[in-house]
Formats: structure tokens, sequence, C-alpha cells
């Protein structure tokens, strides 16, 4: 294991940049994404349906599929560059520094393959286990992520288990091989509350006792809260809001990310009021508009941001807060 | 906070076909070298089976007994054989040959284990058992014996009819013990060959049958014929292609070992087969009589075996590298 | 509230049998779903909460007869279409449409999105094929998706726009009950308040009824007129909306309501969350007399032995639990 610098992030993605091959030539999906996550840090990542988080996450294994490919920028893990490794050396990482836990259970997990001998694989290959050693390692993982009978469930083919089973059988073999990093992309979409609370703690847990790291893309506002330290807001490929947990809760900057609270359903709410929504659609891949994103659907658009693209910038007033919006960026300005 | 809705809902206009995945199957075999190669070789031997006998320099019968077994020359690329004729000549002919017993073949053999096949899988059930055994039958008795067996049995009453029929009628039809020798070749190779294909495409069909997809599709309540035409078929195809492909080099293959034993195509109509077993009697005073035949039929099977692992990375849709 | 309900829910059970060991050599029973009762009232939204695999998806699954039932009945327009066989089923298929939960496994990956959801209204003869485009465009325009996308193919899309999809094939139907399981759990909270008011106007428009599906109890609790809790292949508790809200009587209502994480930092640290200790017990050898006793802190000795009793205990109000008559009578 190579140490990083104390203060040098473990991952450190530097303008990230996606490209698909359309019928009209390449269109950008991922626009220069700057995302660092410290040793035992968790940022958590927001963001409308479609807006690349899951490509930008699985570009950093190198997974993407076809037609889509990394166009430019860097992505260090642990000082190396992720984007460029060999083959080889990415095999190591994958599954065993950096653990991954799929959007899609099961579209990920082998059909004609029992669930033990999946989540045997990663221990046998990474960790060098024998076959009793991985399968008791297996059996507690299941334990770990709050799937009764173990024993029996490794047996189970991935068609015999519920949504939210098979949800949990990825975090396990996200986190079979206790990695330094793990990416979760919407982890816990099929799970119920007191369960998610228990693959929170167990998070947690981990991330005390291996000091792992934890980027958990999510749009469940409400599970973040308790989760992460840092939160990025994603919009249309571009990161606009970055900030510490709380501050983001507190004072939410970014037209979007206040739509996105204000479309939360309050448990205190009256049924059938209709829930407030951000109009509109995001725009395309190979049809964004010439200046901010978000400008087509926002309502504090000024002409400026028709034309120019606004960048990350800290907000006044606020440490380590940073947000990419013009307006915005002004109301604070004045508010401080 | 305000959001003023801008409805972005936009033009239905198009600029942006859909890109059908055959054709991004095609593009991502195009990207693979050894698939290219392969359909190189099997485009060009196919060109060659069609066209040959009109480009050959000399006609494969036409003997020439004044210069037999003569090595490659300009004259004659690849020699001729005990009788003077051209072996470039015959191996082109050949060509024909193995391609229609090729084609022939296993279109007899997918015809009958895809519907036999898709009809197990998908009814189960009695009809899937019995189905099962007479495939399980057949692969388990070994497939050289089955058609010696076959030719053994029918060959010599067929010619027996056929000459009986020539003296009755005087039809030239009959003289043309060429039909017999297809018949059986045909009939006897699709009879093993079958088999496998039901298999496999029984199997599909019992997987796909289990897919959410086709649950979805029951829960639209859409009908038995609809399901199992567009969301079974469709998506059992791609390994029934690749082992097509596959499965035409194996003919070629096993025409080749039939000749051998004696059961295949019949001399004088010139097979690689019947050519290699010819050559295989002489081969260390006359090599070329072995090498040509047995080279073009081992370039041919390897060309079929990698377009047939081309075609396979090529149809999984979400293959990336 | 009508009398007569849409659909009647009689002791619907629902066994898998399983094969163990490596060879498959040892079989064992699934007890997803075990004697379930309950109406469903048209026009309604009747959401079904619960630990994961506790059976919410297999009584969907069940009750449209896409999985066979083990017993049980479920009555829909006076005909009991469980013991109905696939033929005899097709007729009421279009009336009950469902939403999967894994959105991106139930769409046939050689069809494009135009395809997925023009082919039931062309099958059920709900529009012309030159009206088509226009009605799949005005689908996804629903679910918020552009008309573009009709041309792309389901690998191209992104986990919650699949599942808007899958919305819209559902919607393209025209049916008179939807059984959405979990069907907007993969979307961001500005997109999931588009699709739930797009639901709550179809359903004041067309009076449509739904079987809600999901864990976000804030959604919840915004969405439905009464609420099913189940635990372990068992119904626990059914009340109205305000009723299990406000007063909960189940110990496991209670533990569920209790996690409900809040979208405050502040808060979440200081919330006092209910937190349920042993072990949790596995649908394959569920536990005697109440299945939630393991767990249960008020748990009693009749608990360990005697299966309590389905009853309502104020009008509208279900539940099974031992200690509830007690706690309200005493
Ligand atoms: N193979 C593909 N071909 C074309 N477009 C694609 C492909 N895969 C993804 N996209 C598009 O790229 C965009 C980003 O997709 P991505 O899966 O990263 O979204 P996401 O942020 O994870 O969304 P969600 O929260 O819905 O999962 C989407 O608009 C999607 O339609
Ligand atoms: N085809 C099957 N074969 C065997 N067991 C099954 C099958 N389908 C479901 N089960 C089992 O039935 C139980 C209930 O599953 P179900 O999918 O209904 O749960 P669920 O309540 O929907 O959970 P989740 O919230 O995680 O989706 C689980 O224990 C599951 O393992
Ligand atoms: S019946 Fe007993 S064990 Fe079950 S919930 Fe009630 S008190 Fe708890
Ligand atoms: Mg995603
Ligand atoms: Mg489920």
């Amino acid at each position: 294991m190579t140490a990083p610098a104390d203060n040098k992030p473990l991952l450190d993605v530097r303008g990230l940049t996606i490209e698909i091959d359309t019928r009209r030539g390449p269109a950008v999906i991922v626009d220069g994404i700057n995302l660092t996550v410290g040793k035992g840090e968790t940022l958590g990542v927001v963001g409308e349906s479609g807006c690349g988080k899951s490509l930008t996450m699985l570009s950093l294994v190198r997974l993407l599929p076809n037609k889509i490919r990394v166009k430019g920028g860097t992505a260090e893990f642990a000082g190396r560059d992720l984007l460029k490794m060999s083959k080889s050396e990415l095999r190591q990482v994958r599954g065993g520094k950096i653990g991954f836990v799929f959007q899609d259970p099961m579209t990920s997990l082998n059909p004609v393959m029992r669930i033990g001998d999946q989540l045997c694989e990663p221990l046998i290959y990474h960790r060098k286990m024998n076959k009793a050693d991985a399968r008791v390692r297996a059996i507690e993982l299941l334990r770990l992520v709050g799937i009764p009978g173990p024993e029996q469930r490794i047996e189970a083919y991935p068609h015999e288990l519920s949504g939210g089973m098979r949800q949990r059988v990825m975090i396990a073999i996200g986190l079979a091989c206790d990695p330094e990093l793990l990416i979760a992309d919407e982890p816990t979409t099929a799970l119920d509350v007191t369960i998610q609370a228990q693959i929170v703690d167990l998070v947690k847990d981990l991330r005390k006792k291996l000091n792992m790291s934890v980027v958990w893309i999510t749009h469940d506002l409400a599970l973040i809260a308790g989760l992460v330290d840092r939160v990025a807001v994603l919009y249309a490929g571009t990161v606009v809001e970055d900030a510490p947990v709380n501050e983001l809760f507190a004072r939410p900057t970014h037209p979007y990310t206040r739509g996105l609270l204000a479309s939360i359903p309050k448990l205190s709410d009256e049924r059938a009021s209709r829930l407030s929504s951000i109009g509109g659609t995001p725009p395309e891949p190979g049809r964004r508009p010439k200046g901010c994103p978000f400008a087509p659907r926002c309502g504090l658009a000024e002409s400026v941001c028709h034309e120019r693209v606004p960048v990350l910038e800290p907000v006044a007033g606020s440490g380590g807060h940073r947000v990419a919006c013009f307006v915005a960026q002004r109301q604070m300005m004045e508010a401080a | 906070m305000t959001m003023t809705p801008v409805n972005l809902s936009s033009t239905v206009a198009d600029d942006e076909p859909p890109v059908s995945l055959w054709r991004d199957a095609w593009h991502r075999l195009l990207r693979n070298k050894l698939a290219v190669a392969g359909l190189a070789v099997v485009i060009l031997l196919a060109f060659v089976a069609v066209f040959g006998p009109w480009l050959t320099p000399y006609d494969f019968l036409t003997q020439d007994l004044s210069a037999r077994n003569q090595a490659p020359s300009l004259a004659h690329l690849f020699g001729t054989d005990d009788l003077g004729r051209d072996v470039f000549s015959r191996v082109v002919y050949g060509t024909r040959t193995a391609f229609v017993v090729a084609i022939v073949v296993t279109a007899i053999a997918v015809v009958i284990g895809v519907t036999l096949g898709a009809m197990a899988g998908f009814f189960g059930g009695m009809f899937d058992r019995v189905v099962m055994w007479f495939t399980d039958m057949t692969m388990s008795v070994p497939n050289l014996l089955l058609v010696v067996v076959i030719n053994a049995s029918l060959k010599t009453p067929i010619t027996a009819w056929m000459e009986a029929r020539y003296q009755a009628t005087l039809n030239p039809f009959y003289r043309e013990t060429i039909w017999v020798d297809f018949l059986l070749v045909f009939g006897s190779m699709a009879l093993i060959s079958w088999p496998p294909y039901a298999r496999l495409v029984r199997a599909q069909v019992l997987s796909i049958r289990g897919r959410p997809y086709v649950t979805a599709a029951r829960a639209l309540g859409l009908t038995n014929r609809l399901i199992l035409m567009r969301y079974i078929v469709p998506n059992a195809i791609g390994p029934l292609i690749v082992s097509v492909s596959a499965g035409l080099g194996t003919a070629m293959v096993l025409e080749s070992a039939f000749s051998f034993l004696g059961v295949g195509v019949n001399p004088p109509t010139p097979s690689w087969g019947n050519m290699i077993s010819d050559g295989l009697r002489v081969w260390q005073h006359y090599p070329h009589l072995l090498a040509a035949p047995a080279a073009v039929l081992g370039l041919a099977t390897v060309a079929f075996s990698f377009l047939g692992d081309g075609l396979n990375d090529a149809l999984n849709p979400r293959g990336s590298k | 509230m009508a009398a007569e309900p849409l659909i009647k829910v009689e002791n619907l059970v629902k066994h898998f049998v399983v094969r163990l060991g490596a060879f498959g050599e040892r079989g064992a029973t699934v007890y997803a779903v075990d004697d379930v009762s309950f109406d469903i009232f048209a026009g309604e939204t009747l959401s079904l909460v619960g630990e994961s695999g506790c059976g919410k998806s297999t009584t969907g699954f069940t009750l449209l007869n896409l999985q066979k039932a083990t017993s049980g009945k479920v009555i829909f327009q006076g005909e009991n279409i469980v013991s109905l066989d696939e033929k005899r089923m097709r007729p009421y298929r279009r009336e009950l449409q469902i939403v999967f939960q894994d959105p991106y496994s139930t769409l046939n990956p050689r069809m494009t999105i135009g395809e997925v959801v023009g082919e039931p209204i062309l099958f059920h003869k709900l529009a012309t094929k030159a009206e088509l485009p226009e009605c799949v465009s005005r689908l996804l325009a629903d679910v918020g998706l552009p008309a573009r996308f009709a041309q792309r193919y389901p690998h191209e899309l992104s986990g919650g726009q699949r599942q808007r999809v899958a919305i819209a094939r559902a919607l393209a139907c025209q049916p008179k009950f939807i059984v959405c399981d979990e069907a907007i759990s993969a979307l961001d909270v500005s997109v999931q308040a588009q699709i739930i008011n797009l639901l709550l106007d179809l359903q004041e428009k067309y009076g449509l009824t739904y079987l809600f599906i999901a864990h976000d109890l804030a959604v919840v609790r915004h969405i439905s007129t009464r609420v099913g809790v189940m635990y372990l292949g068992r119904m626990a508790e059914l009340a109205t909306r305000e009723q299990l809200f406000s007063n909960p009587l189940h110990p496991y209502t209670r533990a569920l309501l209790s996690a409900v994480p809040e979208a405050d930092p502040e808060l979440e640290k200081t919330r006092q969350r209910q937190i349920l200790t042993g072990d949790v017990p596995s649908p394959l050898a569920p536990p005697a007399g109440c299945r939630f006793h393991t767990r249960c802190p008020i748990a009693m000795d009749k608990c360990k032995a005697v299966v309590p009793e389905w009853r309502e205990v104020v009008p509208g109000h279900h539940v099974s639990c031992h200690a509830v008559g007690m706690e309200t009578a005493g």
C-alpha cells in the first residue's frame, strides 16, 4: 500500500470529461468534473436523474459502456492515475482497493451463479483466501448487511432474493475486500428505513475501523444528512455546488440545490397537496446551452447566465462551500 | 423561492435516427481484426465456390495422362494428380462442394434443431422430454459409426434402384449417381448435426423464458406468439448465429472425414475430403496432393471459427472492453 | 369509503420451494407471503411498507397472477383471478398493471424505448398506428423524458430514466389498477415529486387505484389513503394514513416510524431511534407464534406460541398483535 502524503486526498479527480458518440458526432456528457475525497472522508453525490453520476463513477474504474469514453482529465487514486493505469494494475484496484456497488443489482449479478460464489470470487482473487475461508467470510458479510439466515441464503440464486436483498449482496461484494475507497451508486434505493440505518451504521463503522473513504451517490437527501461529510451537487455533468453537509442544508445556494431541497416531501405534508418540483428537463448531451446548463430552467437566470458558463467558486462568508452560479454568488456576497 | 417552469419537451423532429443493434454489432465486428480476417477468407472462398469453375484454367475432370503427378508449376499451380488432372482446378471445384455440403447440411440441421429446440423449451412437458431423448440418443451414438451404417444400408439399394430405372426409361438423370451421394451425405450429416442446435436453442429459450422482461410482457397481456417472436427469439438468436458460423466449418471437416472413410462425396466429383484421402495414400511421394486440399480446408475452418468468435463478442450489446 | 372493494385479497399464501446445498440436494421452503387478507378500494392508494424481503413484491406478483399463488383468493370483478390460467387471465391484464422494482431487467434489450412504450398501445388497440408517435411522446413527456428518447435502447439510459420508461409503459395500457413496486425509488427528489404529482393527477382524473410499495415513509405518507405494514410474510398492521402515522399500534410499526431519517443534519444527530435488537429471522424458518417476537420489545410468553389474530381494533384499523388488545382494553 502506497500511503499518500497526509494532506493529499485519496481520490483526486480533475477536469474529468466524458464523451459519447452520437450520430451527429461526439457529445459531452460529463463536463470537466473536479472531485476530491480525503482519506476517511465520505462524499455524497446528488443530482438529477441522468446527470452523469453513474458514468462518472464507472469511468474511474474504467467500466464505461461502448461508445462512451473519457476525453480528458485525470483521476488520481493514492497518487496513481486510474485513467492511465495498465490493465493488470487496474485489476488489482478494481474490487480490491476500490469497492464498487453498482446501481442495477439484477443486471450486475450473474443470474446463473449462486450469490455465495459471486461473493467468494473477489476474496479468492484479491485476498488469496482458500475456498473454505472465503465462504466463512462471505457468510459473515451477508450477516453484516442484515440478510437473515446467511448460511442458507449463500446458496440462493439472484432471482430467489428480494430486490433489497440483491442490493445488499451488491454492498457485501463492494465491502468484501476491506477497500480503501468504496464507491456506492444508489446502494439503498430498495431498502426500508431500518435496514438503511443498519447499512449506514455499518459503513460508518468500517470508515472508522479501516479509515475507509466513501463516495455515496444517492438522491435520498435525508439519508446522507447523517452519513456524509461533504456533498457535491451535480447538474448536467458539472458540479454546481460543493459544500460540507451541514452548510449545504443550512445555506443551499445554487438554485438547483434549492429546488431539490424544496421537492422533498415532509412527513408533515398534507396528502394530495402537489409537491413542488423543478420544471423542465435537463439538457441532453450534445444540446447543452451556451451558458449555465441550468439557465433554461432557472428562475433567477439573468442575461449573463445564458452567455457564459459559471465556474465553481468559494461562497463568500463560509469555509469550503463552493458554488457555480453568477446570481447566487452575488446574493451571498451581498448577504455577507 | 420561485421557479418558472419552462417546458423543454423538445421538438419531435429528430436528427438522430436510431442505431439498430445489428448495425452496432456490425461496427463492433469490424473492429475485431481476427474476425475481419475470418470474414475476408470466408467471402473469398464463397466467391471461389460460386464463380471458381469459370475462372480455372482447366476442367476438373480433364485427364492428361502425359502429365501425371506433376509438382506445382506455373502451368499447374498445385501440380497434377495421378490421372493428370489439375489439382488447383479440383481444389477450386471442391470449394463449391464444400460450401454446398456445409450450407445445405447446416440449413437442414438448423431448421430441425431450432424448431424442435424452441418448442421443447417453450412448451416443456412431454414434448420436451421426447425431443431431449432423441437428441441424447443421437449424440450418444458415435457420429461416424451412424453415418457408415446409414450409408452402407441405403447406398446399394438406392443405386440399384436408379440403375433399374435407367434401364427401364433410359433417362440420363438416373445415371447421375452424384445425386445419391449428395442425398446420402446431406441426409446423414444433417441427422447427426441437428442435436447441438436443438440443445442450444432449448437452453436459450429456457433461460430467456424466465427473464424479468418476459414476465413484464406477460403482465402487458401479450399473447404467447408475440412473446415468442418479439421477446424470446430476438434475444436467443445471437448465440445461434455464432454456433451456425462455427457449424459451417465443422460441416466441412465432417464431410472430409466421411470422404476419408469412403462414405462422402465420391470421386470423380472433387471434394476436399476425397482429395485428402487420395492424397494421404501417396503423400510420401507427392506431398502436394495432400497439402493443397488440407491447407485450404484448414484455412476455411479457422476462418469460420474466428468469424464465430468475433460474432460472439459483437452480438453482446452491452459488452464493454 | 365505497363499500365494494375493487380487489379483495383473501388468505393469500405464496411459498417458494428452493434447493439448497452444493448440488441442490436439500429442499427448503421460503414462507414469502403467509395468509394475507386485505381489500383495495377503487380510487385509493394503498401503500405497503415493511422490511426488505418481507414479501411486498411477492404480494404484488401473486396478486396479479404473475406468480402462481400457493393458496388463497384474489377477487377482481367477481372472478378469482389467481385461479385463472395464462390464457383466461389475459383479458384482465390491461387493466391490472405493474411497475417492476428492477426496471432494467424488465425491459427487452432489443426493443427501443418507443417500441417498449408503443407496444401495449398498439396491442390493446388504444390508438392507431398513425397516432402512435404522438401517444408515445406524450407519455414520455408525462414522465419527464424528451420525445427523442423513443429512439434509444434501454442500455443507453440512466437508472432513473429506465424507471420512468417502466412507469410510462404501465400507463400506456390505460389501466384501472397499478402495482407500483418501488416505482420511484431511483429518482432524484425533484423528478420524484413530478412523478408523484402525475400519479395523483391521474388518480383524480381517471379514478386510478394504486398498490404503492415503497420504503420512503415521507412519500408514503404523502401519497397514501391507507397503509399496510408487512412483517416477514404477514400483515402486521393496516390502517388509514392518519391512524397509522398518528397512532401506530404494532410494535414493529413504531420501530419503523422511529427510524425515518430527516433531511437535516442537526436533527439527524439528535434523533432518537428505536433500535430493534435480536436476530432477524429468516423466511426459510420463520418463528412460531408472532413472527415479530424475536425482536419485539414487549413480547410476552403467549407471543412465542400463538399466532396473533388479524383483527379490527378501531373501525378501519387492523392489527395483529396480542399486546394491542390488552393495552387498549386496560
Ligand atoms: N450507453 C449510452 N448511450 C447513450 N447515452 C447514454 C448511455 N449511457 C448513459 N447515457 C446517458 O448519459 C447520461 C448520464 O447517465 P448516468 O447513468 O451517468 O446518469 P445518472 O446520473 O447515474 O442518473 P440516475 O440517477 O438516473 O441513475 C444520461 O442522460 C443517459 O441518458
Ligand atoms: N423466485 C423465488 N424463489 C425463491 N424465493 C423467493 C423468490 N422470490 C422471492 N423469494 C423470497 O421471498 C421473500 C420475499 O421476497 P419479496 O421480493 O417479496 O420481498 P420484498 O418485500 O419485495 O423485499 P424488498 O423490499 O427487498 O424488495 C424473500 O425472502 C425472497 O428471498
Ligand atoms: S404479538 Fe407479541 S411479539 Fe408480536 S408484536 Fe405483539 S407483543 Fe410483540
Ligand atoms: Mg445512475
Ligand atoms: Mg421487492
